[in-house]
Protein backbone atom coordinates (compact mmCIF):
# COMPACT_ATOMS: atom_id res chain seq x y z
CA UNK A 1 0.00 0.00 0.00
CA UNK A 2 1.52 3.27 -1.07
CA UNK A 3 0.87 6.69 0.38
CA UNK A 4 -1.89 9.08 -0.61
CA UNK A 5 -0.81 11.72 -3.12
CA UNK A 6 -4.14 13.50 -3.47
CA UNK A 7 -6.71 13.63 -0.69
CA UNK A 8 -10.05 15.27 -1.34
CA UNK A 9 -12.37 15.65 1.61
CA UNK A 10 -15.90 16.97 1.81
CA UNK A 11 -15.39 19.07 -1.31
CA UNK A 12 -18.40 21.13 -2.44
CA UNK A 13 -18.91 23.72 -5.11
CA UNK A 14 -22.07 25.49 -6.14
CA UNK A 15 -22.51 27.91 -9.02
CA UNK A 16 -25.45 30.04 -7.94
CA UNK A 17 -28.17 27.53 -7.17
CA UNK A 18 -26.52 24.65 -9.02
CA UNK A 19 -24.56 22.26 -6.83
CA UNK A 20 -21.85 20.88 -9.12
CA UNK A 21 -19.81 19.10 -6.48
CA UNK A 22 -21.51 17.91 -3.29
CA UNK A 23 -19.46 16.70 -0.34
CA UNK A 24 -17.09 14.76 -2.55
CA UNK A 25 -14.27 12.74 -0.97
CA UNK A 26 -11.64 10.54 -2.57
CA UNK A 27 -8.05 9.49 -2.12
CA UNK A 28 -5.60 8.92 -4.97
CA UNK A 29 -2.65 6.73 -4.05
CA UNK A 30 0.80 7.53 -5.36
CA UNK A 31 1.80 5.47 -8.37
CA UNK A 32 -1.69 4.38 -9.38
CA UNK A 33 -3.67 5.01 -12.55
CA UNK A 34 -7.19 5.92 -11.53
CA UNK A 35 -10.19 6.22 -13.81
CA UNK A 36 -12.75 8.85 -12.84
CA UNK A 37 -16.09 8.00 -14.41
CA UNK A 38 -19.68 9.06 -14.09
CA UNK A 39 -22.54 10.28 -16.24
CA UNK A 40 -22.46 13.73 -17.84
CA UNK A 41 -22.95 16.40 -15.21
CA UNK A 42 -21.67 14.16 -12.39
CA UNK A 43 -19.12 16.81 -11.45
CA UNK A 44 -15.95 15.18 -12.76
CA UNK A 45 -14.63 18.21 -14.60
CA UNK A 46 -15.63 20.48 -11.72
CA UNK A 47 -13.57 18.36 -9.34
CA UNK A 48 -10.59 18.69 -11.67
CA UNK A 49 -11.03 22.48 -11.80
CA UNK A 50 -11.17 22.61 -8.01
CA UNK A 51 -8.11 20.42 -7.56
CA UNK A 52 -6.03 22.32 -10.12
CA UNK A 53 -6.97 25.74 -8.78
CA UNK A 54 -9.10 27.02 -11.67
CA UNK A 55 -12.12 27.18 -9.37
CA UNK A 56 -12.31 27.73 -5.62
CA UNK A 57 -14.46 25.32 -3.59
CA UNK A 58 -17.41 26.49 -1.53
CA UNK A 59 -16.21 24.16 1.23
CA UNK A 60 -13.98 21.17 1.80
CA UNK A 61 -10.28 20.51 1.45
CA UNK A 62 -7.83 19.33 -1.19
CA UNK A 63 -4.43 18.08 -0.07
CA UNK A 64 -1.76 17.44 -2.65
CA UNK A 65 1.23 15.59 -1.26
CA UNK A 66 0.14 16.56 2.23
CA UNK A 67 -0.20 20.29 1.48
CA UNK A 68 -3.54 22.08 1.43
CA UNK A 69 -3.87 23.63 -2.01
CA UNK A 70 -7.24 25.36 -1.63
CA UNK A 71 -6.78 29.06 -2.40
CA UNK A 72 -3.62 28.57 -4.42
CA UNK A 73 -3.42 29.71 -8.05
CA UNK A 74 -3.23 27.10 -10.84
CA UNK A 75 0.41 27.94 -11.57
CA UNK A 76 1.36 27.52 -7.91
CA UNK A 77 -0.31 24.11 -7.77
CA UNK A 78 1.34 23.18 -11.06
CA UNK A 79 4.76 23.99 -9.67
CA UNK A 80 4.08 21.50 -6.89
CA UNK A 81 3.94 18.84 -9.60
CA UNK A 82 0.38 18.68 -10.86
CA UNK A 83 -0.35 18.87 -14.59
CA UNK A 84 -3.86 18.64 -15.98
CA UNK A 85 -5.33 18.66 -19.46
CA UNK A 86 -8.61 20.01 -20.75
CA UNK A 87 -11.28 18.27 -22.81
CA UNK A 88 -9.85 19.71 -26.01
CA UNK A 89 -6.10 19.81 -26.66
CA UNK A 90 -4.67 23.21 -25.80
CA UNK A 91 -1.50 23.69 -27.75
CA UNK A 92 0.23 27.08 -27.95
CA UNK A 93 -0.75 27.54 -31.54
CA UNK A 94 1.74 30.14 -32.75
CA UNK A 95 4.70 28.36 -31.20
CA UNK A 96 6.55 25.62 -33.04
CA UNK A 97 5.99 22.05 -31.93
CA UNK A 98 9.43 21.88 -30.33
CA UNK A 99 8.80 25.14 -28.47
CA UNK A 100 5.55 23.71 -27.14
CA UNK A 101 7.52 20.84 -25.64
CA UNK A 102 10.24 23.20 -24.42
CA UNK A 103 7.74 25.35 -22.56
CA UNK A 104 6.25 22.11 -21.22
CA UNK A 105 9.61 21.36 -19.69
CA UNK A 106 8.95 24.31 -17.38
CA UNK A 107 12.49 25.49 -16.87
CA UNK A 108 11.28 28.56 -15.03
CA UNK A 109 14.69 29.88 -14.00
CA UNK A 110 15.69 30.35 -17.61
CA UNK A 111 12.72 32.61 -18.19
CA UNK A 112 14.01 35.38 -15.97
CA UNK A 113 13.74 38.68 -17.81
CA UNK A 114 17.09 39.81 -16.47
CA UNK A 115 18.95 36.66 -17.47
CA UNK A 116 17.33 36.73 -20.90
CA UNK A 117 18.92 40.15 -21.43
CA UNK A 118 22.28 39.62 -19.78
CA UNK A 119 23.22 36.02 -20.47
CA UNK A 120 21.42 35.26 -23.71
CA UNK A 121 24.30 33.23 -25.11
CA UNK A 122 24.58 31.01 -22.05
CA UNK A 123 20.83 30.37 -22.15
CA UNK A 124 21.04 29.44 -25.82
CA UNK A 125 23.84 26.97 -25.09
CA UNK A 126 21.82 25.40 -22.30
CA UNK A 127 18.83 25.08 -24.59
CA UNK A 128 20.91 23.47 -27.31
CA UNK A 129 21.93 20.80 -24.82
CA UNK A 130 18.28 19.82 -24.34
CA UNK A 131 17.51 19.58 -28.02
CA UNK A 132 18.62 15.96 -28.34
CA UNK A 133 16.48 14.88 -25.41
CA UNK A 134 13.47 16.79 -26.75
CA UNK A 135 13.88 15.29 -30.21
CA UNK A 136 13.92 11.79 -28.79
CA UNK A 137 10.75 12.62 -26.92
CA UNK A 138 9.12 13.92 -30.09
CA UNK A 139 10.34 10.94 -32.07
CA UNK A 140 8.58 8.81 -29.51
CA UNK A 141 5.31 10.64 -30.11
CA UNK A 142 5.80 10.71 -33.88
CA UNK A 143 6.17 14.48 -33.94
CA UNK A 144 9.84 14.77 -34.85
CA UNK A 145 9.19 15.54 -38.51
CA UNK A 146 6.87 18.34 -37.50
CA UNK A 147 9.06 19.79 -34.75
CA UNK A 148 9.78 23.06 -36.54
CA UNK A 149 6.28 23.74 -37.77
CA UNK A 150 3.56 25.78 -36.17
CA UNK A 151 1.56 23.78 -33.63
CA UNK A 152 -1.67 25.22 -34.99
CA UNK A 153 -1.29 23.20 -38.18
CA UNK A 154 -1.28 19.82 -36.43
CA UNK A 155 -4.20 17.46 -36.85
CA UNK A 156 -6.48 16.77 -33.92
CA UNK A 157 -4.71 13.50 -33.18
CA UNK A 158 -1.27 15.03 -33.40
CA UNK A 159 -2.36 17.70 -30.94
CA UNK A 160 -3.32 14.96 -28.48
CA UNK A 161 0.12 13.41 -28.88
CA UNK A 162 1.77 16.82 -28.47
CA UNK A 163 -0.10 17.15 -25.20
CA UNK A 164 1.43 13.87 -24.02
CA UNK A 165 4.90 14.89 -25.18
CA UNK A 166 4.53 18.12 -23.23
CA UNK A 167 3.44 16.24 -20.09
CA UNK A 168 6.31 13.78 -20.46
CA UNK A 169 8.71 16.73 -20.70
CA UNK A 170 7.21 18.30 -17.58
CA UNK A 171 7.66 15.10 -15.51
CA UNK A 172 4.72 15.79 -13.16
CA UNK A 173 3.98 13.86 -9.98
CA UNK A 174 0.27 13.82 -10.72
CA UNK A 175 -1.31 13.99 -14.18
CA UNK A 176 -5.03 14.57 -14.56
CA UNK A 177 -6.34 13.84 -18.05
CA UNK A 178 -9.79 15.19 -18.91
CA UNK A 179 -11.24 12.92 -21.61
CA UNK A 180 -8.02 12.13 -23.48
CA UNK A 181 -9.98 9.88 -25.87
CA UNK A 182 -12.44 12.54 -27.05
CA UNK A 183 -12.63 12.44 -30.86
CA UNK A 184 -9.87 9.88 -31.14
CA UNK A 185 -9.89 6.84 -33.42
CA UNK A 186 -9.17 3.32 -32.08
CA UNK A 187 -5.59 3.12 -33.38
CA UNK A 188 -4.61 6.40 -31.76
CA UNK A 189 -6.56 5.28 -28.70
CA UNK A 190 -4.11 2.40 -28.31
CA UNK A 191 -1.25 4.85 -28.49
CA UNK A 192 -2.83 7.02 -25.81
CA UNK A 193 -3.32 4.02 -23.53
CA UNK A 194 0.35 3.27 -24.01
CA UNK A 195 1.26 6.89 -23.25
CA UNK A 196 -0.63 6.67 -19.96
CA UNK A 197 1.25 3.51 -18.98
CA UNK A 198 4.50 5.25 -19.88
CA UNK A 199 3.58 8.17 -17.65
CA UNK A 200 3.06 5.71 -14.81
CA UNK A 201 6.43 4.08 -15.51
CA UNK A 202 8.06 7.48 -15.47
CA UNK A 203 6.77 7.90 -11.93
CA UNK A 204 3.61 9.94 -12.40
CA UNK A 205 0.32 9.14 -10.75
CA UNK A 206 -2.46 9.46 -13.32
CA UNK A 207 -6.15 10.30 -13.03
CA UNK A 208 -8.17 9.76 -16.22
CA UNK A 209 -11.64 11.15 -16.76
CA UNK A 210 -13.17 9.14 -19.57
CA UNK A 211 -16.47 7.85 -20.91
CA UNK A 212 -14.91 4.98 -22.83
CA UNK A 213 -15.30 2.16 -20.28
CA UNK A 214 -13.35 -0.56 -22.11
CA UNK A 215 -10.47 1.89 -22.27
CA UNK A 216 -10.76 2.57 -18.53
CA UNK A 217 -10.85 -1.16 -17.84
CA UNK A 218 -7.67 -1.77 -19.85
CA UNK A 219 -5.75 1.22 -18.57
CA UNK A 220 -6.64 1.88 -14.96
CA UNK A 221 -5.75 0.08 -11.74
CA UNK A 222 -8.69 1.55 -9.94
CA UNK A 223 -11.92 3.38 -10.71
CA UNK A 224 -13.76 6.17 -8.92
CA UNK A 225 -17.43 6.55 -9.84
CA UNK A 226 -19.15 9.90 -9.40
CA UNK A 227 -22.81 10.80 -9.64
CA UNK A 228 -24.65 14.01 -8.72
CA UNK A 229 -21.49 15.68 -7.49
CA UNK A 230 -20.21 13.04 -5.10
CA UNK A 231 -18.31 9.77 -5.17
CA UNK A 232 -20.59 6.75 -5.07
CA UNK A 233 -17.98 4.03 -5.34
CA UNK A 234 -14.25 3.45 -5.54
CA UNK A 235 -12.48 0.19 -6.30
CA UNK A 236 -11.29 -2.20 -9.01
CA UNK A 237 -13.28 -2.13 -12.23
CA UNK A 238 -14.48 -5.75 -12.05
CA UNK A 239 -15.67 -5.26 -8.46
CA UNK A 240 -17.73 -2.24 -9.44
CA UNK A 241 -19.42 -3.95 -12.36
CA UNK A 242 -21.67 -5.73 -9.87
CA UNK A 243 -22.27 -2.70 -7.66
CA UNK A 244 -25.97 -1.90 -7.94
CA UNK A 245 -25.59 1.87 -7.38
CA UNK A 246 -22.94 2.15 -10.02
CA UNK A 247 -24.96 0.20 -12.53
CA UNK A 248 -28.05 2.29 -11.86
CA UNK A 249 -26.24 5.60 -11.95
CA UNK A 250 -24.06 5.08 -14.92
CA UNK A 251 -23.64 1.77 -16.64
CA UNK A 252 -27.33 1.03 -16.76
CA UNK A 253 -28.24 4.38 -18.18
CA UNK A 254 -25.49 4.50 -20.69
CA UNK A 255 -25.35 2.99 -24.13
CA UNK A 256 -22.03 1.46 -23.30
CA UNK B 1 15.21 68.90 -49.17
CA UNK B 2 17.89 67.13 -47.16
CA UNK B 3 16.66 68.78 -43.98
CA UNK B 4 13.17 67.67 -44.83
CA UNK B 5 14.20 64.05 -45.22
CA UNK B 6 16.25 64.19 -42.06
CA UNK B 7 13.22 65.41 -40.17
CA UNK B 8 10.96 62.68 -41.55
CA UNK B 9 13.47 59.94 -40.92
CA UNK B 10 14.11 61.19 -37.38
CA UNK B 11 10.40 61.00 -36.73
CA UNK B 12 10.21 57.48 -38.18
CA UNK B 13 13.15 56.44 -36.02
CA UNK B 14 11.57 57.80 -32.84
CA UNK B 15 8.28 56.12 -33.61
CA UNK B 16 10.21 52.93 -34.39
CA UNK B 17 11.27 52.82 -30.74
CA UNK B 18 7.66 53.38 -29.66
CA UNK B 19 6.42 50.69 -32.07
CA UNK B 20 8.93 48.19 -30.68
CA UNK B 21 7.54 48.87 -27.22
CA UNK B 22 3.91 48.54 -28.29
CA UNK B 23 4.75 45.38 -30.19
CA UNK B 24 6.09 43.75 -27.02
CA UNK B 25 2.74 44.37 -25.36
CA UNK B 26 0.56 43.47 -28.34
CA UNK B 27 2.73 41.19 -30.46
CA UNK B 28 4.28 39.12 -27.72
CA UNK B 29 1.78 39.26 -24.89
CA UNK B 30 -1.32 39.75 -27.07
CA UNK B 31 -2.69 42.71 -25.12
CA UNK B 32 -4.16 45.38 -27.38
CA UNK B 33 -3.06 48.34 -25.31
CA UNK B 34 -4.40 51.78 -26.17
CA UNK B 35 -2.70 53.78 -23.45
CA UNK B 36 0.85 53.64 -24.85
CA UNK B 37 0.44 57.14 -26.27
CA UNK B 38 -0.03 58.42 -22.74
CA UNK B 39 3.31 56.84 -21.78
CA UNK B 40 4.89 58.41 -24.83
CA UNK B 41 3.40 61.82 -23.99
CA UNK B 42 4.38 61.54 -20.35
CA UNK B 43 7.91 60.81 -21.52
CA UNK B 44 7.89 63.97 -23.64
CA UNK B 45 6.45 66.18 -20.90
CA UNK B 46 8.74 64.85 -18.19
CA UNK B 47 11.83 65.28 -20.34
CA UNK B 48 10.93 68.87 -21.16
CA UNK B 49 10.02 69.97 -17.62
CA UNK B 50 13.21 68.43 -16.27
CA UNK B 51 15.49 70.21 -18.73
CA UNK B 52 14.13 73.69 -19.51
CA UNK B 53 14.33 75.23 -16.04
CA UNK B 54 11.83 77.22 -13.98
CA UNK B 55 8.52 78.21 -15.50
CA UNK B 56 8.00 81.93 -16.04
CA UNK B 57 4.48 83.28 -15.48
CA UNK B 58 1.95 82.92 -17.00
CA UNK B 59 3.43 79.58 -18.05
CA UNK B 60 3.33 76.99 -15.28
CA UNK B 61 4.48 73.41 -14.94
CA UNK B 62 5.88 71.03 -12.35
CA UNK B 63 9.56 70.54 -11.48
CA UNK B 64 11.21 73.07 -13.79
CA UNK B 65 14.61 71.52 -13.32
CA UNK B 66 17.71 72.09 -15.34
CA UNK B 67 19.04 68.55 -15.69
CA UNK B 68 21.27 67.26 -18.46
CA UNK B 69 19.16 65.85 -21.29
CA UNK B 70 20.19 62.19 -21.01
CA UNK B 71 19.63 62.13 -17.25
CA UNK B 72 16.21 63.70 -17.74
CA UNK B 73 15.28 61.02 -20.30
CA UNK B 74 16.39 58.29 -17.91
CA UNK B 75 14.27 59.72 -15.10
CA UNK B 76 11.35 60.19 -17.48
CA UNK B 77 11.52 56.49 -18.38
CA UNK B 78 11.45 55.56 -14.68
CA UNK B 79 8.44 57.82 -14.09
CA UNK B 80 6.62 56.36 -17.10
CA UNK B 81 7.27 52.79 -15.93
CA UNK B 82 6.04 53.66 -12.45
CA UNK B 83 2.88 55.17 -13.93
CA UNK B 84 2.35 52.17 -16.24
CA UNK B 85 2.78 49.83 -13.30
CA UNK B 86 -0.38 51.31 -11.78
CA UNK B 87 -2.46 51.12 -14.97
CA UNK B 88 -1.09 47.68 -15.80
CA UNK B 89 -1.85 46.37 -12.32
CA UNK B 90 -5.50 47.28 -12.76
CA UNK B 91 -5.95 46.45 -16.43
CA UNK B 92 -4.00 43.19 -16.58
CA UNK B 93 -5.15 41.58 -13.36
CA UNK B 94 -8.40 40.09 -14.62
CA UNK B 95 -9.26 41.92 -17.83
CA UNK B 96 -8.48 40.54 -21.27
CA UNK B 97 -9.13 41.31 -24.92
CA UNK B 98 -11.60 44.10 -25.51
CA UNK B 99 -12.11 44.74 -21.78
CA UNK B 100 -8.40 45.35 -21.38
CA UNK B 101 -8.42 47.69 -24.38
CA UNK B 102 -11.39 49.64 -23.05
CA UNK B 103 -9.71 50.08 -19.68
CA UNK B 104 -6.49 51.33 -21.22
CA UNK B 105 -8.46 53.62 -23.53
CA UNK B 106 -10.18 55.07 -20.47
CA UNK B 107 -6.80 55.58 -18.85
CA UNK B 108 -5.30 57.45 -21.79
CA UNK B 109 -8.28 59.81 -22.10
CA UNK B 110 -8.24 60.45 -18.36
CA UNK B 111 -4.59 61.42 -18.61
CA UNK B 112 -5.28 63.49 -21.71
CA UNK B 113 -8.00 65.61 -20.12
CA UNK B 114 -6.10 65.90 -16.88
CA UNK B 115 -3.06 67.27 -18.70
CA UNK B 116 -5.20 69.57 -20.83
CA UNK B 117 -7.21 71.05 -17.99
CA UNK B 118 -4.94 70.96 -14.96
CA UNK B 119 -2.47 73.67 -15.94
CA UNK B 120 -0.06 73.44 -12.96
CA UNK B 121 0.98 70.04 -14.29
CA UNK B 122 2.22 70.70 -17.83
CA UNK B 123 0.75 74.12 -18.61
CA UNK B 124 -2.51 72.61 -19.85
CA UNK B 125 -3.74 73.37 -23.31
CA UNK B 126 -0.80 75.60 -24.22
CA UNK B 127 1.78 72.96 -23.40
CA UNK B 128 5.44 73.18 -22.54
CA UNK B 129 8.30 74.32 -24.75
CA UNK B 130 11.84 75.52 -24.88
CA UNK B 131 13.91 72.38 -25.29
CA UNK B 132 16.44 72.95 -28.04
CA UNK B 133 19.90 71.64 -28.63
CA UNK B 134 19.83 69.17 -25.77
CA UNK B 135 23.36 68.00 -26.54
CA UNK B 136 24.57 71.48 -25.64
CA UNK B 137 27.09 71.59 -28.46
CA UNK B 138 26.18 75.04 -29.69
CA UNK B 139 25.67 73.65 -33.17
CA UNK B 140 23.85 75.45 -35.92
CA UNK B 141 20.21 74.61 -36.38
CA UNK B 142 20.77 72.29 -39.35
CA UNK B 143 23.88 70.59 -38.06
CA UNK B 144 22.06 69.90 -34.83
CA UNK B 145 19.31 68.10 -36.70
CA UNK B 146 21.76 65.82 -38.50
CA UNK B 147 23.48 64.95 -35.24
CA UNK B 148 20.20 64.38 -33.52
CA UNK B 149 19.06 62.07 -36.30
CA UNK B 150 22.27 60.06 -35.93
CA UNK B 151 21.67 59.94 -32.19
CA UNK B 152 18.10 58.67 -32.66
CA UNK B 153 19.29 56.05 -35.13
CA UNK B 154 21.84 54.87 -32.60
CA UNK B 155 19.19 54.63 -29.89
CA UNK B 156 16.84 52.75 -32.23
CA UNK B 157 19.64 50.37 -33.15
CA UNK B 158 20.52 49.65 -29.52
CA UNK B 159 16.87 49.22 -28.57
CA UNK B 160 16.40 46.93 -31.56
CA UNK B 161 19.36 44.77 -30.48
CA UNK B 162 17.99 44.48 -26.96
CA UNK B 163 14.45 43.71 -28.10
CA UNK B 164 15.72 41.21 -30.67
CA UNK B 165 17.79 39.48 -28.01
CA UNK B 166 14.80 39.35 -25.72
CA UNK B 167 12.52 38.23 -28.53
CA UNK B 168 14.56 35.06 -29.02
CA UNK B 169 14.87 34.35 -25.31
CA UNK B 170 13.05 31.81 -23.16
CA UNK B 171 11.28 34.78 -21.54
CA UNK B 172 9.61 35.84 -24.81
CA UNK B 173 8.75 32.25 -25.64
CA UNK B 174 6.96 31.95 -22.32
CA UNK B 175 5.15 35.26 -22.87
CA UNK B 176 4.02 34.07 -26.30
CA UNK B 177 2.79 30.80 -24.79
CA UNK B 178 0.76 32.86 -22.31
CA UNK B 179 -0.61 34.86 -25.25
CA UNK B 180 -1.65 31.75 -27.17
CA UNK B 181 -3.37 30.01 -24.26
CA UNK B 182 -3.04 31.35 -20.77
CA UNK B 183 -4.90 28.51 -19.10
CA UNK B 184 -2.48 26.02 -20.60
CA UNK B 185 0.41 28.26 -19.56
CA UNK B 186 -0.76 28.31 -15.96
CA UNK B 187 -1.16 24.52 -16.06
CA UNK B 188 2.57 24.45 -16.77
CA UNK B 189 3.43 26.67 -13.84
CA UNK B 190 3.50 30.11 -15.47
CA UNK B 191 2.15 33.07 -13.53
CA UNK B 192 0.04 34.65 -16.25
CA UNK B 193 -0.35 38.09 -14.68
CA UNK B 194 3.34 38.40 -13.85
CA UNK B 195 4.37 37.40 -17.39
CA UNK B 196 2.05 39.96 -18.96
CA UNK B 197 2.87 42.63 -16.40
CA UNK B 198 6.62 42.47 -16.92
CA UNK B 199 6.16 42.66 -20.68
CA UNK B 200 3.80 45.60 -20.25
CA UNK B 201 6.32 47.54 -18.18
CA UNK B 202 9.09 46.87 -20.72
CA UNK B 203 6.85 48.17 -23.50
CA UNK B 204 5.86 51.24 -21.46
CA UNK B 205 9.53 51.92 -20.76
CA UNK B 206 10.28 52.00 -24.47
CA UNK B 207 7.29 54.31 -25.00
CA UNK B 208 8.74 56.64 -22.38
CA UNK B 209 12.16 56.49 -24.04
CA UNK B 210 10.72 57.37 -27.44
CA UNK B 211 8.92 60.26 -25.73
CA UNK B 212 12.26 61.44 -24.38
CA UNK B 213 13.67 61.48 -27.91
CA UNK B 214 10.60 63.18 -29.31
CA UNK B 215 10.90 65.93 -26.70
CA UNK B 216 14.24 66.95 -28.16
CA UNK B 217 12.96 66.58 -31.70
CA UNK B 218 9.90 68.73 -31.35
CA UNK B 219 11.09 71.08 -28.57
CA UNK B 220 7.54 72.05 -27.62
CA UNK B 221 4.63 69.84 -26.74
CA UNK B 222 0.95 70.42 -26.09
CA UNK B 223 -2.19 68.26 -26.11
CA UNK B 224 -2.77 68.96 -29.81
CA UNK B 225 0.43 67.05 -30.53
CA UNK B 226 -0.75 63.78 -29.11
CA UNK B 227 -4.29 62.79 -29.85
CA UNK B 228 -4.60 59.33 -28.25
CA UNK B 229 -6.17 58.00 -31.47
CA UNK B 230 -2.82 58.51 -33.22
CA UNK B 231 -1.84 55.17 -31.71
CA UNK B 232 -3.62 53.44 -34.58
CA UNK B 233 -0.92 54.70 -36.92
CA UNK B 234 1.54 52.74 -34.79
CA UNK B 235 -0.65 49.67 -34.89
CA UNK B 236 -0.74 50.08 -38.68
CA UNK B 237 3.07 50.17 -38.68
CA UNK B 238 3.23 46.98 -36.61
CA UNK B 239 0.67 45.25 -38.83
CA UNK B 240 2.50 46.20 -42.01
CA UNK B 241 5.90 45.16 -40.72
CA UNK B 242 4.95 42.03 -38.87
CA UNK B 243 3.47 41.73 -35.42
CA UNK B 244 5.85 39.98 -33.05
CA UNK B 245 8.94 40.39 -35.23
CA UNK B 246 11.15 43.33 -34.12
CA UNK B 247 12.79 43.53 -37.54
CA UNK B 248 9.38 43.79 -39.18
CA UNK B 249 8.19 46.38 -36.68
CA UNK B 250 11.12 48.69 -37.48
CA UNK B 251 10.52 48.18 -41.21
CA UNK B 252 6.82 48.89 -40.75
CA UNK B 253 7.50 52.09 -38.84
CA UNK B 254 9.61 53.43 -41.69
CA UNK B 255 7.11 52.36 -44.33
CA UNK B 256 4.17 53.92 -42.54
CA UNK B 257 5.85 57.10 -41.29
CA UNK B 258 7.79 57.85 -44.44
CA UNK B 259 5.47 56.32 -47.02
CA UNK B 260 2.08 57.13 -45.64
CA UNK B 261 2.18 59.86 -43.05
CA UNK B 262 4.68 62.09 -44.80
CA UNK B 263 4.38 61.35 -48.50
CA UNK B 264 0.63 61.80 -48.35
CA UNK B 265 1.24 65.42 -47.38
CA UNK B 266 1.87 65.93 -51.08
CA UNK B 267 -1.70 65.01 -51.91
CA UNK B 268 -2.97 68.25 -53.43
CA UNK B 269 -5.94 69.88 -51.77
CA UNK B 270 -8.11 72.31 -53.70
CA UNK B 271 -7.75 75.81 -52.29
CA UNK B 272 -11.38 75.79 -51.23
CA UNK B 273 -11.02 72.55 -49.28
CA UNK B 274 -7.68 72.58 -47.46
CA UNK B 275 -8.81 69.80 -45.14
CA UNK B 276 -9.08 67.31 -48.01
CA UNK B 277 -5.40 66.29 -47.98
CA UNK B 278 -5.18 65.40 -44.28
CA UNK B 279 -8.53 63.60 -44.49
CA UNK B 280 -7.31 61.55 -47.45
CA UNK B 281 -4.25 60.68 -45.42
CA UNK B 282 -6.39 59.22 -42.64
CA UNK B 283 -8.39 57.28 -45.20
CA UNK B 284 -5.25 55.90 -46.82
CA UNK B 285 -3.92 54.70 -43.48
CA UNK B 286 -7.25 53.05 -42.73
CA UNK B 287 -7.19 51.44 -46.15
CA UNK B 288 -3.65 50.22 -45.54
CA UNK B 289 -4.73 48.49 -42.32
CA UNK B 290 -7.68 46.84 -44.03
CA UNK B 291 -5.67 45.65 -47.02
CA UNK B 292 -2.88 44.30 -44.84
CA UNK B 293 -5.35 42.42 -42.66
CA UNK B 294 -7.02 40.99 -45.72
CA UNK B 295 -3.99 39.96 -47.73
CA UNK B 296 -1.06 39.72 -45.38
CA UNK B 297 -2.30 39.61 -41.81
CA UNK B 298 1.08 38.47 -40.50
CA UNK B 299 2.84 41.47 -42.01
CA UNK B 300 5.80 41.65 -44.37
CA UNK B 301 8.10 39.88 -41.91
CA UNK B 302 5.97 37.55 -39.80
CA UNK B 303 6.85 36.46 -36.30
CA UNK B 304 9.64 33.90 -36.30
CA UNK B 305 8.99 30.40 -35.11
CA UNK B 306 11.43 29.10 -32.52
CA UNK B 307 13.05 26.05 -34.08
CA UNK B 308 15.73 23.60 -33.00
CA UNK B 309 18.24 25.27 -35.30
CA UNK B 310 18.35 22.49 -37.91
CA UNK B 311 15.96 24.35 -40.17
CA UNK B 312 16.80 28.05 -39.93
CA UNK B 313 13.96 30.04 -41.39
CA UNK B 314 15.11 33.49 -42.37
CA UNK B 315 12.35 35.95 -41.94
CA UNK B 316 13.19 37.83 -45.14
CA UNK B 317 12.39 34.67 -47.06
CA UNK B 318 8.92 34.85 -45.66
CA UNK B 319 8.47 38.00 -47.74
CA UNK B 320 8.09 35.78 -50.77
CA UNK B 321 5.95 33.07 -49.25
CA UNK B 322 2.22 33.18 -49.01
CA UNK B 323 0.79 33.86 -45.60
CA UNK B 324 -0.66 30.73 -44.09
CA UNK B 325 -3.33 32.78 -42.39
CA UNK B 326 -4.95 33.32 -45.75
CA UNK B 327 -6.43 29.89 -45.24
CA UNK B 328 -9.51 29.64 -43.15
CA UNK B 329 -8.35 28.09 -39.87
CA UNK B 330 -11.55 26.06 -39.80
CA UNK B 331 -10.27 24.14 -42.81
CA UNK B 332 -7.52 22.77 -40.64
CA UNK B 333 -9.99 21.44 -38.15
CA UNK B 334 -12.13 19.92 -40.86
CA UNK B 335 -9.29 17.80 -42.18
CA UNK B 336 -7.94 17.01 -38.74
CA UNK B 337 -7.94 13.26 -38.65
CA UNK B 338 -6.42 11.56 -35.63
CA UNK B 339 -5.24 8.78 -37.93
CA UNK B 340 -2.72 11.19 -39.46
CA UNK B 341 -0.80 11.11 -36.25
CA UNK B 342 -0.39 7.37 -36.39
CA UNK B 343 0.33 7.04 -40.06
CA UNK B 344 2.72 9.92 -40.44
Amino acid sequence: MSTALLEIEGLSKSFGGVVAVDNCSMTIREGSVVGLIGPNGAGKSSVIDLVSGFEQPTSGSVRFDGVDVVGKRPDQISRMGLIRTFQTPREWRDLSVIDNVRVGRSDLERESLWRSLTSARRLRRQEALDTQELRELMEHYRLDELRNSRAEGLSGGQKRLLEFARIAAAKPRLTILDEPMGGVNPVLGERIGEAIRELKQAGSTVVVVEHNLPFIERTCDEVVVMDLGSVIAQGRFDELRDNKRVVDAYLGNDDE
Amino acid sequence: MLEYWTAILTEATIFGVLALGIDMIWGWAGDFDLSAYAYFALGVYMTIVMTVGKAKAPVEYVLGWHLPYLLAVAIAVVVVVAFASMIGAVALRNLRDVYFSITTLGAVWAVYYLVENFTPLFNGYNGVFGLFDPMGGGLSYNAYHYYFFAFCLLVLFLVYLLVMRLSRSPFARMVRAVRDDERAASVYGRNVFWAKYRTYLCGAGLAGLSGGLFAAYIGAFNPLDWKPTEIFVLYAAILVGGRGNPRGVVLGSFIVYVGFVEMTRYIPSPAARPELGPALRQILIGLLIILMLKFRPNGLLPERLGTDGTNPRRSWRALFSRSKFLRDPREDDAVADPADAVES
